[in-house]
């Protein structure tokens, strides 16, 4: 121990200065890490807990277990089979728009050259602005008498039969709210479109180009294939904001007509923050997200697989 | 002559893309400049007679909410910005140059949470927070909030950090210079740009969030504006006053969008393509 004091600062032994820099590494992380591990890490697992209990907040004391009873429950109940159908047919119609819509928009913003940076500013700009706010304006553009849209069907396009109380009918109810999505994420899934078109060599694509393969060909037998990672990272990001949509059915519909739009993750907040039934929210939320997970494996699957 | 026709064709599609985009914040723009008479007027007149500036005149007027949902918004996204930006600058660093015995569990353990829905979340965080006191507090939003953002944080952070060549560093710690101060002297200046990304998708999350304040902040005074302008929404619209309230809070997004939009489109893509 003497004969390391003598030596100066300036000359640290590796050894020293690695054992050294795991420490500063461990306080470099450390203060995060408490962040992340008291709200995500730590309520993963204590809704886990939960999702096996009784345990209504208002009236019992303490939970009390219940083994899968909230799961066995949860698949029986009227209210949760119907949000389920609804959050899935909402992901499936979301899912396919949001995939082709998007690619095609990336595909013309990637070929054209001029008025690049107004289109992308517009199709860009909605990702900003805050969801709970532009469906306020939409459940207003969509108001049956005094609305944008109606308006604009009747009096502009002169098109009376297909203005409707757009969100008192719950079919209709429904291609709104997808609508509404759709607005909202379009430009985030075409910048992740573009980032994978980008990343596609221009040795490939003018190599194409002289096999004689333009316009169409070019894009459904070199692009497309070559996109492979874009699309298990679009799809990814697709699902899960399919299946945890909240904001606009919430906002604008409040799950109605009936229960025509409600979602799963409008059931686990009813029984969470209205009944106080935490140990059966519980359950309906992990349902929810192994749904998740499911789905963005079986994505991660078939885009692998084709190789 | 085809080559022509494709192109008309796709101008004309992002044409009304863009159009179909741009309406709806453009029409709320217009319409808080109407009277309530123009605005429950059938049929509509999509430009407002005159300058009507009344709706936004009533926001001052006493009784009003928005001041308190705009200030408690701006107390939570700032404070929440800069702990998400000082959070990540140090565990971004820790992780990609100071390895530690379980540093690489804590990294995979961190971005595996991105993926899992805010949903499962929620009830232990309530739960917690009421333990502690601070629900109905700008505290127990921005806590929240912070831990939700942090994963994205350090990711980017931590590929700025590998971005910078390794020599840099390693000179300065021979030199006798601290861990600390290579960082604060030397590393941190480099990863400016990371730190901009880092900023304004914190900013966009915190100040758009929803579902957290929806749950954790139940009392009016409490409430960011994503939740309390949803109370102005009743059985009888003053959609004049409202378009008004919403305008002023699109605002400081779509500013800070006009002026970053090339690194929020790079965070996007960088978060991405790497995760």
């Amino acid at each position: 121990m003497a004969d390391s004091s003598i030596i100066s600062r300036k000359h640290l032994s590796i050894k020293t200065l690695n054992r050294r820099k795991q420490w500063y590494g461990f306080f470099f992380v450390v203060p995060a890490f408490l962040f992340i591990f008291s709200f995500m890490l730590y309520p993963v697992v204590y809704s886990f807990y939960m999702s096996l209990h009784n345990y209504n907040y208002v009236y019992d004391t303490s939970p009390t277990f219940a083994g899968i009873g909230n799961f066995l429950k949860a698949i029986q109940e009227l209210s949760f089979r119907t949000a389920l159908k609804n959050t899935i047919v909402f992901s499936f119609f979301y899912f396919i728009l949001v995939m082709g819509l998007s690619l095609t928009i990336a595909l013309i913003l990637f070929h054209i050259k001029r008025l690049h940076g107004l289109f992308r500013t517009a199709i860009f700009l909605p990702i900003v602005v805050p969801v709970s706010l532009s469906a306020l304006v939409f459940l207003w553009i969509l108001q049956e008498n005094y609305g944008l849209l109606n308006y604009l069907l009747r009096d502009v396009l002169g098109l009376t039969a297909l203005a409707k109380p757009w969100l008192n009918v719950g079919s209709t109810a429904m291609v709104s709210i997808i609508g509404v999505s759709l607005w909202a994420t379009i430009g985030f899934e075409t910048i992740l479109f573009l980032g994978g078109l980008q990343t596609l060599s221009r040795e490939m694509l003018e190599a194409a180009e002289v096999d004689g393969a333009n316009g169409f060909k070019r894009i459904f037998y070199v692009i497309f294939p070559n996109l492979k990672e874009t699309y298990i990272l679009t799809g990814i990001w697709a699902i899960l904001h399919g299946l945890k949509v909240f904001v606009e059915p919430n906002v604008m519909t409040n799950g109605g007509p009936g229960n025509s739009t409600l979602v799963v993750y409008q059931e686990v907040y009813y029984n969470a923050f209205n009944r106080f039934e935490m140990g059966y929210a519980s359950a309906e939320a992990y349902i929810l997200a192994i749904l998740a997970l499911a789905f963005s494996l079986l994505n991660m699957y078939i885009n692998r697989a084709k190789d | 002559m085809r080559h022509k026709l494709t192109h008309g064709v796709m101008y004309t599609a992002l044409g009304i893309v863009s159009f179909i985009f741009v309406t709806p914040l453009l029409y709320v723009t217009l319409t808080s400049f109407k009277t309530e008479q123009e605005i429950f007027q059938v049929p509509q007149s999509l430009l407002p007679d005159g300058i009507y500036t009344d709706n936004y005149a009533s926001i001052f007027s006493a009784g009003n909410s928005f001041i308190r949902y705009f200030a408690n918004s701006a107390i939570i996204t700032v404070t929440g910005v800069i702990l998400v930006l000082v959070l990540s600058a140090l565990a971004g660093y820790g992780f990609a140059r100071l390895p530690f015995r379980g540093s690489n569990w804590m990294l995979t353990s961190i971005l595996m949470t991105i993926t899992i829905p805010l949903a499962v979340f929620l009830v232990p965080i309530y739960l917690m927070e009421d333990s502690w006191g601070i629900l109905n507090t700008n505290l127990g939003l921005i806590l929240p909030n912070v831990a939700v953002v942090l994963p994205f944080a350090i990711f980017i952070m931590r590929a700025n950090y590998i971005g910078i060549p390794k020599e840099l560093e390693e000179a300065a710690l021979i030199d006798g210079c601290g861990v600390f101060r290579t960082w604060w002297n030397i590393m941190l200046p480099l990863v400016k740009n990371g730190s901009v990304i880092v900023i304004i998708h914190a900013f966009y999350n915190i100040w758009g969030e929803y579902t957290l304040a929806k749950t954790l902040a139940t009392k009016p005074e409490a409430m960011p504006l994503t939740v309390g302008l949803t109370l102005f929404k009743g059985e009888v619209w003053a959609f004049g006053m409202l378009s008004a309230v919403i305008v002023l809070s699109m605002l400081p997004p779509i500013i800070i969008f006009m002026i970053f939009q090339k690194q929020l489109i790079e965070g996007i893509t960088q978060g991405a393509v790497k995760g």
